[in-house]
């Protein structure tokens, strides 16, 4: 117990590292509005866990810090010129709703970062997505002068991308604010790996069921440009890492979790074909929710039946080690033999409730 | 005497029809958006519930379950008729938003099946009495439900403009609906809950008292 | 592809995440997995072959009488109705056992009512044929059941203890049912 939760607690430092890698990026590009805007965002998250742990009559650990970390997830996937009102509704609506009336850190169903952004989608669908462009910093109290498309959404709908491939890397190019680094979300995903602090099994299907789709059916132009710039735009990377890897989401075995994460990559990749619509990948992260639980609820199964079939074999191992004076005894006291395979079928019982 | 008074008024708080019995969900998820609707809907529903009850409550008990069914069905169709015909001209605007969930509430879970399991168990003044508080319970949800979520999708109360510049249009759609209810019905729990605590603790208290 | 495409349409049609029909039944229907598979297919045989009622209804009333097609829908409802404990009877009587709950339940709700008003609204200009209305309502029947699947997935999860006692079962099913439901909002 107490090594899962330091663990936990390592893991929340290193997601809070990459990511505040990312906001320093984010700072570079759009000024120190996106710092406040995330500041906000951690701000009103925190408070609201602590309201919620203060009616759930627990106490705030080191562990329920998770909640800054998805509120800078929330806040790196919002433009730079966005009303910090909307941030903070959402922030607060997802930090009660989607996670501790499910019982909070423990019983988490939803990414609160996705349902933040679900939320503002639903509500402030023009405010989420008009982008200030690089470079253009808005003051911290004042309205963006110029609003343009993200070029995802242009990619989606003409299929051209402007950015060279350096700028690409460095993610000069209009969108939210910390999900276009595509170099740095490069090397967090990959430290984020190798330290095992997000689910390896689902950013690998994630990303094997993009590639795959834009390669047998490109959105526009070449297999390889519909690859490189697919990966690039509508957040797939970012989401790959922070929302459909995240541990306390994704199925634990890398096996489950690959097919959840190619499972959400195959969908929305069809979407975005067929309709245009940008970063749908967070959408469907929520919409498959419930194929995470279910792959869940099947290993358990898997594993009871594993752990059954073991102990079984463990007793039979013990009862031929017994030998004889055993079966003696099992035939002198036949009550002994009524009781103890009442036991088992109570037990078996019990086990078929459960599952 | 008191046990009594308490089993009619039920329906209000400790049984409410939504929030505890979980029936006719679907209107207040669906319609339940705005003032007017919700008073639209409040009209429909008390009229259809209250005579269709009070008319099958005359349906002979000896009938089989399935027939006794489609008979409470068929009265609560006919009470429609003249409800939605007067609510024409009531409420010509919320008629049409409202659309098929007005039919829909003839069919409610109160009328089909809480008429067997709770109503007719009851002598008919009874009855009556509790039958109202169940309506009240179903109309004080969806006045509250119309109000708040009025207030934050469209920034008015009934139709009038208030001063709120952050308006979250989404609590208006179905999905807002659903976590509307679900937060609600979490804060009915959590107050019924803490009031039945403070019963309790001045029982005992009382006990205490008399102890002494 | 188009596999994908389709399951996705179904979603965004789905009558208890886009329009909360049925929801009430819904919640009886996710607690066991008993209880899931007898009362979707329930409610779908009542979807399917009350759609087909109503193709009837409509062709014969016109809109002449549309202050009575509720009577008319509840009319035709109720004679599914019996037939259908009639025709589990005339099975056996295990079966009819078993599965008389499920029919009792599932006669009278918003699921099925509201598909038929659904039914009729979206082919109110009378131009289409029987087919058309049956698809309807076999597609409302399988939406019920994809969303009966999608509150079964999280059922443990929901009720368990670590769920706030306030929030245990109904109003945490709700607020999932509502991400959900967003979620689909998100993608029409």
């Amino acid at each position: 117990m107490h090594k899962r939760i330091k663990s936990e607690r390592f893991i929340w430092l290193d997601i809070t590292i990459t990511l505040l890698a990312l906001e320093l990026m984010a700072y570079f590009y759009y000024g120190p509005r996106t710092l406040v805007t995330a500041g906000i965002c951690i701000a009103v998250s925190l408070a609201a866990e602590l309201v919620a742990l203060r009616l759930m009559h627990k106490k705030f650990r080191a562990d329920n810090l998770s909640c800054t970390s998805d509120a800078l997830i929330t806040a790196l996937m919002l433009p730079a010129a966005i009303d910090m009102k909307i941030p903070a509704i959402a922030c607060i609506i997802a930090v009660t709703a989607a996670k501790n009336i499910f019982g909070g850190k423990n019983n988490m169903i939803f990414s609160p970062a996705a349902v933040a952004y679900l939320i503002m989608y639903t509500s402030w669908k023009n405010d989420l997505l008009s982008y200030t462009a690089p470079h253009t910093k808005t003051g911290i109290f004042e309205a963006a002068s110029e609003l343009v498309n993200s070029a995802s959404y242009t990619y989606n709908h003409t299929g051209s991308f402007k950015a060279t491939d350096f700028e690409l890397l460095l993610g000069n190019f209009s969108g939210p604010v910390g999900a276009v680094s595509i170099l740095l979300l490069t090397v967090s995903a990959l430290i984020l790996i190798l330290r095992r602090d997000i689910s390896a099994g689902a950013f690998c299907g994630s990303i094997t069921g993009t590639v795959f789709m834009a390669v047998i059916c490109p959105i526009y132009g070449s297999s390889a440009d519909s690859v490189k710039y697919i990966l690039a735009t509508n957040m797939i990377l970012f989401a790959s890492i922070y929302i459909i890897s995240d541990k306390r989401i994704a199925p634990k075995g890398n096996y489950y979790a690959f097919f959840y994460g190619l499972f959400i990559a195959l969908s929305s990749y069809v979407i975005t074909l067929t309709t245009g619509k940008e970063n749908v990948i967070i959408i469907m992260s929520v919409l498959f929710t419930p194929v995470s639980l279910g792959f869940k609820n099947l290993q358990k199964w898997i594993d009871n039946e594993r752990l059954s079939e073991a102990e079984a074999k463990v007793a039979a191992e013990a009862d031929s080690i017994a030998g004889l004076p055993l079966n003696e005894t099992e035939t002198d006291n036949p009550e002994v033999i009524t009781d103890s395979s009442a036991k088992s079928g109570s037990e078996f019982e019990e086990t078929a409730e459960n599952e | 005497m008191n046990k009594g008074k308490d089993k009619i008024t039920s329906g209000l708080l400790d049984d409410n029809t939504v929030l505890s019995a979980f029936m006719v969900i679907s209107p207040v998820i669906m319609c339940g958006d705005t003032l007017q609707n919700a008073l639209a809907l409040i009209y429909a529903f008390s009229l259809i519930t209250f005579f269709s009850v009070l008319f099958a409550s005359f349906v002979p008990k000896r009938l089989p379950y399935a027939l006794k069914i489609i008979i409470y069905a068929v009265i609560a169709s006919l009470v429609y008729i003249p409800v939605k015909l007067l609510a024409g001209e009531i409420y010509p605007e919320s008629i049409e938003r409202i659309g098929i969930y007005y039919p829909l509430l003839a069919v409610n879970s109160l009328i089909v099946f809480r008429t067997e399991s709770k109503f007719f168990l009851m002598k008919r003044g009874k009855m009556v009495g509790s039958l109202m508080f169940c309506i009240l319970g179903f109309d004080s949800v969806m006045i509250i439900t119309g109000f708040i979520r009025e207030l934050i999708a469209y920034g008015t109360i009934n139709s009038h403009i208030v001063d709120i510049n952050t308006l979250m249009t989404g609590i208006a759609q179905p999905f807002g609906g659903f976590i509307f209810l679900g937060l609600f019905c979490g804060l009915y729990r959590k107050i019924r809950s803490s009031l039945l605590r403070d019963e309790d603790e001045a029982v005992r208290s009382a006990e205490n008292v008399s102890d002494k | 592809m188009f596999l994908i495409n389709d399951l996705i349409t179904l979603l965004a049609a789905n009558l208890i995440l886009t329009q909360a029909l049925g929801t009430s039944t819904i919640f009886i229907a996710a607690a066991s997995k008993k209880n899931l598979v007898g009362i979707a297919s329930v409610v779908t045989i009542f979807t399917t072959s009350g759609s087909a009622a109503v193709y009837f209804i409509n062709r014969i009333t016109g809109e002449k009488y549309n202050d009575f097609a509720l009577l008319f829908y509840v009319l035709a409802v109720g004679i599914i109705y019996v037939l259908m404990l009639f025709l589990f009877r005339f099975i056996g009587k295990k079966s009819f056992e078993r599965t008389r709950k499920y029919i009792h339940i599932s006669a009278y709700n918003c699921a099925v009512m509201g598909t038929l008003f659904t039914v009729s609204e979206r082919f109110s200009s009378g131009t289409s044929a029987l087919t058309d209305y049956i698809k309807m309502g076999f597609e409302a029947g399988i939406g019920f059941i994809i969303a009966a699947f999608i509150l079964t997935a999280a059922y443990r999860t929901l009720n368990s203890a670590k769920v706030p006692a306030s929030f245990r079962g109904f109003p945490a099913m709700l607020v999932y049912l509502g991400i959900i439901s967003m979620a689909v909002y998100a993608l029409k």
